[in-house]
């Protein structure tokens, strides 16, 4: 397993590493528990809706620090409507690819990115909060990757079935008894779940 | 900064000596034969394997016949744990062991509990030292094995084994005494005259010998079943060819590390003190995970740099030439923090910080002096990086 020459120039020499000391939108996901934190800050032109600076702050490992680092690069000059299209994989190719086991840290930095966005766009009216529901659910599992492909959990179809009723989550996985990745597959589902006031309790049957 | 090379994580593996190379050539080159009887090639070999056995047995104050050459230290555990518990399980079914042991342990440990032993995990106390009254609760009339690691691999607690020893023989019943000492051996005293242990396992490869050879001290009289079936041609109980060589080379270890044990012991505990303080006196926010002082291993060196995750530090580390290992998630192959952390009592954030240092023979007071300046640049760049250092100070 090793980082590509991108991924390590941009860990070594990351871009736009800082505050923006007014900015239009912050977001924070991750925390140190789950072993890598990013936040994200944003300038964007009330105007033409271009993000003309993105900044970041990571705590985690080399790939987070250079996916955020290549994620804020993507962003800079595009309107938010653009810049909401930036995804992992773009994150990846930009990188020439990282380890399977490392791909969960591109989903972070470009959730993170999106989170701001969206953040902006609430804040000055140009969308309603969305709506939580199943489909919210299959979003944010959509972020979780499998460690041992490098592939997100939805693709891979691994998710057998999602429920939702007054608060109670229910997601059904494939996964054998003996994956090493079980226990953190399931962590992760529920902290991603967690972030939403709507969910009050998550089951998850493997 | 210039690039060099510098090896800090001696506990994971050791560069081999250069006597210890010279040591192995003759039997790489002209003497590659196998043991054999009454011809010239293979006498000569036999001459050789009870010299090196002598020398091996002489370090641990143990009889030649008690010492059985592996291919490692895994498997020495391994054919003690299975070959006792095969011989003995008539008599009872229960095992100790601590939940901060070494792999080899646990894996047995968990293997035999599949097989419908019960397993009595000790918790460590937070420098991960065994609590000895717990071990005294814990011990049943159908106790039969007791398992420790001598030092342990992540923060280098030395466990009480004389203590422990004490307890396991004060019980009504003969309870088998096996001890991990990868990490401890040419590291702490081990006396096999001292200490009423029935099985051991040692490694070369720890203490400037080659990889892939290590031994098993079984104590005279322990009765352990054959694990390793197949022909005896070095040993009864690892069957099968055996790396000559390997075995020049681990004698030779043994007598480089041995000839001035207590010398070469402060001489590693000096520099990992050295190295503590000089972090200690450049870089701010640095916790010392685990004992300080004589109950820890005298290469071992474990802190955690606060709001700052150890893979990166290991990578730029890399980048400057130096080697050291982190607990972090992060660097790990199952993406878990390490365990022996996380089981003292340290936080996620805490492990995932963490960075091991562990010196050897050959490595200097410059080569600190230069590892803690790149450190302290490392950390100030990376704390630069990261949203926790911002809010907390």
């Amino acid at each position: 397993m090793q980082y590509s020459q991108k991924v390590l120039d941009h860990f070594m020499h990351p871009h736009n590493v800082g505050k923006i000391d007014y900015p239009d939108a912050v977001a924070t996901e991750g925390s140190p528990a789950c072993g890598d934190q990013v936040t994200v800050y944003i300038k964007v032109n009330p105007e033409s809706l271009v993000i003309e600076d993105a900044k970041f702050q990571s705590y985690g490992c080399a790939s987070n620090i250079a996916t955020a680092s290549i994620i804020t690069d993507l962003a800079i000059g595009k309107t938010i409507e653009q810049a909401k299209n930036i995804t992992w994989r773009d994150a990846m190719d930009a990188l020439d690819g990282l380890p399977p086991v490392k791909v969960h840290c591109s989903v972070l930095a470009a959730d993170t990115l999106r989170k701001a966005i969206t953040k902006f766009e609430i804040d000055k009216g140009l969308i309603e909060p969305p709506k939580f529901n199943k489909d919210t659910i299959v979003e944010e599992l959509r972020k979780i990757i499998y460690p041992k492909v490098g592939e997100d959990i939805v693709t891979l179809k691994m998710v057998k079935y999602v429920g939702f009723q007054d608060g109670e989550v229910l997601v059904d996985l494939e996964i054998p008894s003996f994956d090493q990745y079980r226990e953190n597959l399931a962590e992760e589902i529920r902290e991603h779940l967690a972030g939403f006031p709507e969910v009050k309790n998550v089951q998850i049957t493997m | 900064m210039d690039k060099k090379h510098i090896y800090l994580d001696n506990c994971i593996t050791t560069q081999p000596a250069p006597e210890v190379i010279e040591a192995m050539l003759p039997y790489l080159r002209e003497k590659f034969w196998f043991p054999g009887s009454f011809i010239s090639t293979g006498e000569a070999i036999n001459a050789d394997l009870e010299r090196y056995k002598e020398i091996v047995a002489g370090s641990l104050n143990a009889k030649p016949s008690e010492i059985h050459f592996t291919n490692g230290g895994t498997l020495a555990n391994n054919i003690a744990i299975k070959g006792l518990l095969e011989q003995h399980s008539g008599k009872g079914k229960h095992i100790i062991c601590s939940i901060v042991d070494y792999p080899d342990i646990l894996t047995n440990a968990a293997f035999f509990e599949e097989a419908g032993f019960e397993v009595t995990y000790l918790s460590p106390d937070q420098e991960a030292f065994i609590d000895l009254d717990e071990l005294k609760e814990a011990i049943r009339p159908d106790t039969i094995l007791f398992m420790t690691t001598a030092v342990n691999h992540v923060v280098g607690t030395i466990q009480p084994l004389k203590k422990i020893e004490q307890i396991l023989r004060a019980a009504d019943h003969h309870i088998f005494f096996h001890v991990d000492a990868c990490q401890g051996y040419g590291k702490i005293p081990l006396d096999m005259k001292e200490l009423d242990i029935d099985t051991m396992s040692i490694s070369a490869h720890k203490i400037h010998g080659p990889q892939g050879i290590g031994a098993l001290y079984l104590r005279q009289g322990t009765k352990i079943g054959q694990y390793v079936h197949g022909i005896a041609r070095f040993d009864d109980l690892q069957t099968g060819g055996l790396n000559f060589a390997s075995i020049a080379g681990f004698a030779k270890a043994v007598e480089l590390q041995f000839s001035d044990l207590k010398g070469n012991i402060s001489r590693l505990r000096d520099l990992s003190n050295y190295l503590l303080e000089s972090i200690q006196q450049k870089i701010p926010y640095v916790e010392l995970n685990g004992p300080l002082g004589e109950g820890r291993a005298p290469h071992n060196m474990n802190v955690t740099f606060d709001y700052i995750e150890g893979e990166a530090i290991t990578m730029m580390m890399d980048m400057h030439g130096i080697t050291v290992a982190t607990g972090s998630a992060c660097a790990s192959e199952g993406l878990k923090a390490n365990y022996v952390l996380m089981a003292i009592g340290k936080t996620f954030v805490q492990s995932h910080g963490s960075m091991k240092f562990t010196v050897g023979r050959y490595n200097t007071r410059e080569e600190i002096d230069y590892t803690v300046d790149v450190i302290a640049e490392i950390v100030k760049e990376l704390r630069s990086r990261s949203p926790l250092f911002h809010e907390n100070k």
